[in-house]
């Protein structure tokens, strides 16, 4: 069963698309990376397949079931935020949380605060630092026992070893669970360890969809005199030239011709070309 | 969920309880003191009936004690419900949108309208409790203060109409509402505050007394009885003629200006004036009058304004929260 797909989703704050067209089917058990710049429209897309937001075009359905006004029971949400009661004890917290929900598995919850240092169950959730927060967070999310587990930038505010052990609780629950993790982030280099598949968002658009492995392996970074260029052979995704020397990234691309090196991108310099493909496309002169 | 709602209105639950508690306390002892003083004076007769039953001294004295306390309870009772919709109902919501919490609520298996529901009830049904329990208090204490204490002005008076009977629970059932859904709207904790709070003052101070319109008033012929004297309104006058009609008022104010200025040229006296007005076919002046025994019905009238205004508002608060996002 399909955890989640979208259907020319659509959605327009005032005259602005925040997501446009979007059109996927993410495969289940996986760890799916959600890339794309800032204000790429991740968090709305999201946001819409929590049942937090309401497209404005198309559908989204979880697990085949249409996502309208609310959550779906076997989705869990962790908000850019961390909403959480500032004044609240961890513990008070976990009970506002469990008081919320039909299914709850406070063992889970349990197990997840007591990782790494541990969180203190009597400290007021204002006082916790941001790590701790999102262990929290995160804690309170894998309480619902989701099969679908959407993290929207789970890993900002951390610092490498908080970002390291957060990864490993994600990790962890993938592995004992099967759970399918959309996680969404800037840090690809983080990404590339955990994910198996990509979905790369830019001016609202779906720009790549697919398995990370499979992705990469269709791409070329091709390196080579700038003056002849005819030779190569493939689809031209990016390119930067300067007066010498043109980096090219191509997309199934034949052999190197002579004079060139050939390499295949790693995540970040992938991603980075569909940018700036993305953004060439929407700076040029229209029609 | 309503251990959680509890939880999160905590601190506006515990001011509560203390104004109950403090409240209350107060209310019974100032009433069993005002009691005593009102014995050990020998003002029991005067409390009673009043007029000529009171020695002015001792009534002066009472008074001079007393008045300023009868005051500042009517105001409290008048201010509660503001109080409760710009402290409870503003923040029930804002708060939790401006913070983003309310996020945290809707991505749970809880449905956002029982989330709300939940949160409105824990908020309003304590709150209305305590307006209640503190309304009836005062009333308790001003009704043994009898003709010394503000009900002698009867139950039309403006502040002793804001205190009585259904009144103060229709006003907090408005404020709160109103705090509540201008805090969905506004999405801000301090703008929902401000603005229920200028809001709720205007449309209070706009609609006093509009209700009396639709309560029916009584002709009184002047003679049979010469003003309100038994705590009712006078709400329109005029004059009848011999069959009992009433005359148009253009008519009466004419004759009546005839009458006033007589031919030698000195002002009539009272009698000449009404001989005068006879001769003209004006036999009898009357007044309308709203009978205390009436208040009920304005105040009937009052809730269902303030009510029906209170359930559209929470029923916006219901719609605005379902399309939040």
């Amino acid at each position: 069963m399909i955890p989640l797909s979208a259907d020319s989703v659509g959605k327009r704050y005032r005259s602005h698309w925040a997501v446009r067209d979007c059109t996927f089917a993410l495969p289940e058990g996986k760890v799916i990376a959600l890339v794309g710049p800032n204000g790429a429209g991740k968090s709305t897309l999201l946001r819409m397949a929590a049942g937090l937001v309401r497209p404005t075009a198309g559908e989204l359905e979880v697990f085949g079931t249409p996502v309208r006004g609310g959550t779906h029971p076997d989705v869990s949400f962790l908000a850019q935020n961390r909403p959480l009661y500032s004044d609240l004890t961890v513990r008070e917290t976990v009970r506002v949380a469990a008081a919320m929900n039909d299914r709850w598995s406070a063992e889970r919850v349990q197990e997840v605060l007591g990782l790494q240092a541990g969180v203190d169950h009597g400290a007021k959730i204002r006082t916790l630092s941001a790590g701790t927060r999102t262990q929290v967070a995160i804690a309170l999310a894998l309480g619902r026992l989701p099969r679908l587990l959407l993290l929207d930038e789970p890993l900002s505010d951390l610092d490498p070893l908080a970002r390291d052990e957060t990864l490993r609780i994600i990790m962890a629950e993938v592995a004992d669970r099967g759970t399918t993790v959309v996680m969404s982030s800037h840090l690809l280099a983080d990404l590339r360890e955990v994910c198996d598949h990509m979905l790369l968002v830019d001016e609202g658009r779906v720009q790549v969809d697919g398995d990370i492995e499979e992705v990469l392996a269709r791409h070329r970074i091709l390196v080579g005199p700038a003056a002849d260029e005819s030779a190569v052979a493939g689809t031209l995704v990016s390119a930067t030239r300067t007066q010498r020397q043109a980096t090219l990234l191509l997309k199934d691309s034949g052999p190197a011709p002579q004079g060139w090196t050939d390499a295949e991108p790693d995540l970040e310099s992938l991603v980075m070309g569909y940018l700036r493909a993305s953004r060439a496309r929407s700076s040029a002169p229209r029609g | 969920m309503i251990w959680a709602s509890f939880r999160l209105q905590r601190v506006q639950l515990l001011t509560l309880l203390g104004v109950l508690v403090v409240g209350a306390g107060v209310l019974v002892l100032l009433r069993s003191n005002m009691v005593d003083a009102i014995t050990s004076a020998q003002l029991t007769q005067c409390a009673a009936r009043g007029g000529s039953a009171c020695a002015s001294d001792a009534q002066n004295v009472f008074l001079a004690d007393w008045s300023n306390l009868f005051q500042i309870a009517r105001i409290l009772i008048i201010v509660m419900p503001i109080l409760i919709g710009v402290f409870i109902g503003a923040p029930l919501f804002a708060q939790e949108l401006e913070n983003g919490t309310h996020v945290l609520a809707f991505t749970q298996s809880v449905s956002r309208t029982r989330w709300m529901l939940s949160k409105l009830v824990v908020a309003l049904v304590p709150a209305l409790v305590v307006v209640v329990v503190l309304q009836y208090l005062v009333w308790w204490w001003l009704t043994a203060a009898g003709t010394l204490g503000p009900r002698v002005n009867g139950a039309w008076n403006p502040v002793n109409f804001g205190i009585d009977h259904v009144s103060p629970i229709a006003y907090t059932l408005f404020a709160f509402a109103l705090g509540a859904f201008i805090g969905v709207v506004s999405r801000r904790t301090l703008v929902a505050m401000t603005a229920a709070f200028g809001v709720f003052v205007a449309v209070r101070f706009v609609l006093v007394g509009q209700v009396n319109r639709f309560v029916p008033s009584e002709r009184r012929v002047a003679v049979d009885a010469p003003a309100a004297r038994d705590g009712g309104l006078q709400v329109g006058s005029g004059w009848l003629d011999a069959a009992g009609l009433e005359v148009p008022r253009a008519r009466s104010l004419a004759v009546s200006d005839a009458c006033r200025t007589a031919p030698s040229g000195t002002p009539p006296g009272q009698e000449e004036f009404l001989a005068c007005m006879r001769e003209s076919g004006l036999m009898n002046s009357y007044a309308l009058v709203l009978p205390e025994s009436s208040a009920w019905l304005a105040h009937l009238y009052d809730a269902a304004i303030f009510g029906g205004f209170a359930v559209l508002l929470l029923a916006g608060t219901v719609w605005a929260l379902r399309r939040q996002s």
